[in-house]
């Protein structure tokens, strides 16, 4: 047979190859050379045999076996456990970003609701909070214009449930800044993610922000809906929009992931 | 037999079929199924680790070469691996003498049992 192999399915197989290989660039162009060189024989005689383009391909990576077992192989096992590792780190550290970037979210999607709606709803007290005279001087120092200590009160824990969100957020950006300057540091580390199962990460993402989302919006709402006046439901309701937002994005990356094509799993 | 059982013996297997002669990867595998009949279908890309690590031991040798118009590494046992090849032969021998012997004595001990039951 004189077609060329299906790049589809032995360029993926060798790219996964790649990411889970370390050491030597010298040592890793040999692996893949010879890998190719292989899946090219191996194709070319199931391509003999009379199977179909995609077939041949298919049974040459799938007789090779996973990338990820082939590649294992070639590291000592320290080498290897430390890869998976600091896939690992990697992904917690994308994780500890994107959430903190979230809360930052939350905190200016509280300054929003604090404007249309007022301090009260955000972060107003429970029905029956008392403060001491000098606690409520403090809070009216902060805020003179508020017109009864409550008020005050209820704008001094808005204003903190702002501050501290998005200096949170501003620490994520910091977070996922450094995250991907190490990439752009050390090239054959921004393969490092990929070691992992391609639907690991937004999983995990959509489950943990799934998770925060629907807690955080239960309580928001049964604040609002509770008996009495509603004792600031916008810190929560804020927390979980914005949770629920980034659920459903990690909810697309993990679908897409699914019905990506791979010849034989990592 | 089982890729997990196989593992053990990869090495002297791989010493054997280059015994034959200098081959690239797709080869050596082909042969080393051919020549178990089947037998010895195992994961193909665990056979290159092996190699690797052999060469690393300095029991064989490699070399980029053009065969049919493509670039193979090809392998090739060493003196070492020569030397090696013919110890653990010997120590393959002896362990399966050792092996035959136990199983021989097992099986007419079964057929009595079975024989008085």
């Amino acid at each position: 047979m004189s077609d060329a192999p299906s790049p589809e399915w032995i360029d993926a197989y060798l790219d996964q190859m790649l990411v889970h290989l370390d050491g030597r660039a010298r040592n890793v162009r040999r692996i893949l050379a010879e890998t190719e060189a292989h899946l090219e024989d191996a194709y070319a005689a199931a391509r003999a045999e009379g199977l179909d383009p995609d077939r041949a391909a298919i049974r040459a990576v799938e007789r090779f076996g996973a990338p990820a077992a082939v590649a294992r192989r070639f590291q000592p096992d320290g080498r290897a456990a430390l890869g998976a590792l600091t896939a690992l780190a990697a992904a917690a550290l994308l994780l500890i970003g994107v959430g903190l970037v979230a809360i930052g979210v939350s905190g200016v999607v509280s300054m929003v609701m604090r404007s249309t709606l007022g301090s009260s709803f955000v972060a107003g007290d429970l029905d029956g909070v008392t403060y001491t005279p000098e606690r409520c001087a403090d809070f009216l120092e902060y805020h003179p214009e508020a017109d009864s200590c409550g008020a005050a009160a209820a704008a001094h824990h808005a204003d903190e449930v702002e501050t501290y969100r998005v200096a949170a957020g501003v620490l994520g950006l910091f977070v996922l800044a450094a995250y991907f300057v190490w990439h752009r540091v050390r090239p054959r580390s921004g393969a490092t993610l990929a070691r992992l199962p391609l639907a690991v990460l937004p999983a995990v993402g959509a489950a943990t922000f799934g998770a925060a989302g629907v807690l955080l919006s239960l309580e928001g709402l049964s604040v609002l809906l509770g008996s009495g006046r509603p004792a600031g439901p916008g810190q929560w309701l804020s927390g979980g929009v914005v949770a629920l937002v980034v659920a459903a994005g990690f909810d697309v990356l993990l679908l897409r992931s699914l019905m990506r094509p791979t010849p034989i799993a990592a | 037999m089982a890729p997990r059982q196989l593992k053990g013996h990869l090495d002297l297997l791989l010493l054997a079929v280059l015994d034959g002669g200098p081959r690239h990867g797709y080869a050596i595998i082909g042969s080393l199924r051919d020549r178990s009949e089947g037998e010895f279908d195992l994961p193909e890309g665990t056979v290159y680790p092996a190699l690797h690590r052999l060469e690393e031991d300095g029991l064989v040798a490699s070399r980029w070469s053009v065969i049919d118009g493509r670039r193979r590494r090809v392998y090739q046992l060493t003196g070492h691996g020569a030397a090696a090849l013919v110890a653990r032969r010997a120590e393959w021998a002896s362990y399966t003498a050792g092996v035959d012997a136990v199983l021989g004595r097992i099986k007419p001990a079964r057929a009595t049992t079975r024989a008085t039951a």
